[in-house]
């Protein structure tokens, strides 16, 4: 899936940034946020506002105020209160949620790799939450209800990365190019892990598997924006912290360690939080495609490489993209539900293939690859 | 959890081709099978089936028959359902029934209560539901906002059809949601009638109706009796194959498929239960060698999706067993034969005539 440059080891291709950042730069970051937040918040009332049941923006509003206690109950309306609150808001949290996390998880396996191409699949996690959501489902696991998967999912993917990690490990430090080897090589036996539950498969669970592995938010719920939370805020919080660190790395891991810059621990910090960023997003939503790639990477064509900026921008655009995609994925083809890792990829793809043409023709915008 | 399987294979593939099925379909024959021709009385008239050959269709069963009184409901009514759940259900003017099968709805058609169904899963492909809002997507997936936007006010399913957490979305929203036991077969489907039954207060309707359905089915095996052979010994061979297209889907069903419940209702002998194939398992050449039916029984939109029963015959050790030299291949509607519910009984006896008088 991912094929690691050689050149990455040899020398850092994300550029280094300069720590105190300049005023436009400043302008220019303080602009793309703003846009993308209210584009976000744009898209969100948007996805509030449409779906299957019909709802209109009267009733929302109303509903909006009887949940907040400042409208008298209406029995009348029990099914539209359940629709907003049950359905389409879980749904709509979720993969804001889900869309930040999978944001955050590309700009730090970018970061820590010093590769534009890294995402956060070559670590292993996306296709060990795979094998643990494929296996629940085949084997028929019941013992948490409907969290059963995304709990298999959640913990092989973690166990998953950490396999890659400790894999990787030589002489207690890692190397790049051997993590991205040792992650290829786990995520081909756990394709194969994959290939053989479908094979012991079903045709009903062969079709859940499928869907699960093309990503939906469909069945959302408040349980599941409540325990992905958690892990996001936990991996947000990491990545905040790390965000000078890795600026630090893009100088070269030589400099960074010269400069104080502790870099096997950050190196473990930056996993760990790729590790409960993607295995939460991806346990509920199953694998959204490009995200983790393309977000980070289009920010820092428009604000250049520093992941004070970068992070909290990704944040924000994997949330925009993917809900985005889920107003798209729920309403391009009326009473059907397409999976959502379709739009991002059909996004992403083409998006993806610009970004590589102006970076090959040695065009600037920071993504390295020289 | 085989026959399951099995159902859920057979059905994700019907699905797809329901309709076409629905509008190929002969004249079907009635569900309730009373005022029956003369001829499957006497044993004596008809042929013996170990002489026949050529391949024969079962006729498809009519839609189920309601009960002839429309029931009194008693509300509310408290259950536990099958996820150990308590549930109490307060008005039943608007049904959802949805499972994998078709079932539940049938029943609740069966039951009378056919005109207060508000919607369906693309399973159900009565004719009288055809008209209804469908709430599945991508298959078999459920919507909890098409189910919410009809308003219903109780739920029946079972967890063959998912996410789960739709269907908990639908039971935050305060509507009550049954959970109904997913295994089907001949024996459980009087228990099942009174579940649902009991579900929508309707306890004495459930009662009348397992008993028709037990009445039915016994009377089924009476005349099935009258067409195979006495002699357990003298019971003709069969194998259900399940194929599908051209290419590498060539199963042959086992034990607890579901299929060994049907031979065994059609007075056959299930050579793959015989040979120890339990399940879902390829029909290899060795395996249908070694098994040697004298009767295979396939899907009608199976069949023509291999290219009829030459096709069938060319696939490897198919033309070298008994059925493959004589050609004796009975078919059925997809959605029908190994759907078990208020309509076995006409299942069954409209494939036992296709494999003991054809033509007739």
């Amino acid at each position: 899936m991912t094929t690691p440059l050689p050149r990455v080891v040899r020398a850092p291709a994300v550029r280094p940034a300069p720590s105190v950042l300049p005023r436009l730069a400043r302008r220019r970051i303080a602009l793309t946020a703003l846009v993308t937040a209210l584009a976000l918040v744009a898209v969100l009332v948007l996805s509030a506002a449409v779906g299957q049941f019909p709802l209109s923006p009267e009733q929302i509003l109303a509903s909006l105020l009887r949940r907040a206690g400042l409208a008298s109950a209406d029995p009348s309306q029990a099914f539209a209160d359940g629709a907003l609150w049950n359905v389409r808001l879980p749904r709509l949290v979720l993969g804001a949620l889900v869309g930040a996390a999978l944001g955050v998880a590309g700009a730090l396996m970018q970061g820590v790799f010093g590769n534009p191409l890294a995402e956060p699949g070559v670590v292993g996690v996306s296709s060990g939450c795979a094998v643990g959501a494929a296996a629940a489902i085949v084997l028929h696991v019941d013992v948490l209800g409907s969290l059963t998967v995304p709990a298999a999912a959640f913990v092989a993917g973690i166990a998953v990365t950490a396999l890659v990690y400790a894999l990787s490990r030589a002489r207690g430090r890692t190397r790049v190019l051997t993590l991205v080897l040792t992650g290829i090589a786990v995520t081909a036996v756990a394709n194969a892990a994959i290939a053989f539950l479908v094979f012991l498969a079903d045709a009903a669970s062969r079709d859940q598997i499928v869907f699960w592995q093309l990503g939906s938010l469909n069945g959302a719920t408040w349980t599941a924006v409540g325990t992905v939370l958690p892990f996001l805020v936990a991996g947000l919080v990491g990545a905040f912290a790390s965000a000078r660190g890795l600026d630090l790395l893009a100088l070269g891991e030589t400099a960074a360690r010269h400069v104080g810059l502790r870099v096997e621990g950050l190196r473990v910090v930056v996993i760990l939080c790729v590790a409960l960023l993607t295995a939460a997003a991806v346990a509920y939503a199953g694998v959204i495609a490009f995200v983790g790639l393309i977000v980070p990477h289009l920010f820092r064509l428009l604000v250049g490489p520093a992941h004070r900026a970068l992070v909290p921008l990704s944040a924000v655009g994997g949330a925009l993209l993917v809900s985005a995609s889920d107003v798209a994925a729920r309403t391009v083809v009326p009473f059907a539900d397409l999976p959502i890792g379709m739009f991002t990829a059909l996004v992403g793809g083409p998006v993806f293939f610009v970004l590589v043409r102006r970076t090959l023709a040695g065009g600037s915008g920071g993504s390295g690859g020289r | 959890m085989f026959a399951r399987r099995l159902r859920a294979l057979l059905l994700a593939a019907v699905s797809v081709t329901a309709l076409a099925a629905c509008s190929a379909t002969p004249a079907p024959v009635p569900s309730v099978p009373t005022g029956h021709a003369t001829a499957s009385a006497s044993g004596s008239r008809l042929p013996d089936p170990h002489s026949l050959t050529g391949p024969s269709t079962a006729r498809s069963v009519a839609e189920v028959q309601p009960l002839a009184r429309s029931p009194r409901a008693t509300l509310p009514v408290t259950v536990t359902d099958v996820r150990g759940r308590s549930v109490t259900i307060a008005d039943t003017s608007r049904i959802l029934a949805l499972d994998l099968y078709g079932t539940l709805a049938d029943t609740v058609v069966a039951l009378g209560l056919g005109d207060r169904l508000v919607g369906r899963g693309s399973s159900n492909t009565l004719a009288s539901m055809a008209d209804l809002p469908v709430v599945t997507h991508d298959g078999h997936e459920l919507s909890g906002e098409a189910i919410l936007s009809l308003r219903p006010s109780v739920v029946l399913t079972d967890t063959t059809l998912g996410p789960l957490s739709v269907q908990e979305q639908v039971a935050a929203s305060g509507v009550p949601v049954v959970f109904l036991d997913p295994k089907r077969s001949i024996s459980s489907t009087g228990d099942q009638v009174r579940a649902v039954a009991h579900a929508l207060g309707v306890d004495a309707a459930g009662d009348e109706l397992a008993r028709r359905v037990a009445g039915e089915i016994a009377d089924a095996k009476t005349r099935i009796a009258a067409m195979a052979p006495a002699d357990p010994a003298r019971r003709l061979r069969m194998a259900f194959l399940y194929v599908r297209g051209t290419a590498g889907i060539f199963f042959v069903l086992g034990k607890g498929s579901g299929a060994d419940e049907l031979i065994d209702g059609i007075g056959g002998i299930d050579v793959a239960t015989q040979a120890g194939i339990t399940g879902i398992k390829p029909a290899t050449s060795e395996a249908l060698l070694a098994t040697d039916p004298e009767v295979i029984l396939v899907m009608t939109d199976g069949l023509a999706s291999t290219g009829g029963v030459d096709g069938l015959l060319a696939r490897p050790g198919v033309a070298e067993t008994t059925a493959g030299r004589n050609r004796r291949v009975v078919d059925m509607a997809d959605g029908q034969v190994l759907s078990f519910g208020p309509t076995t009984a006409a299942v069954l006896l409209s494939l036992a005539r296709a494999v003991y008088e054809p033509g007739s």
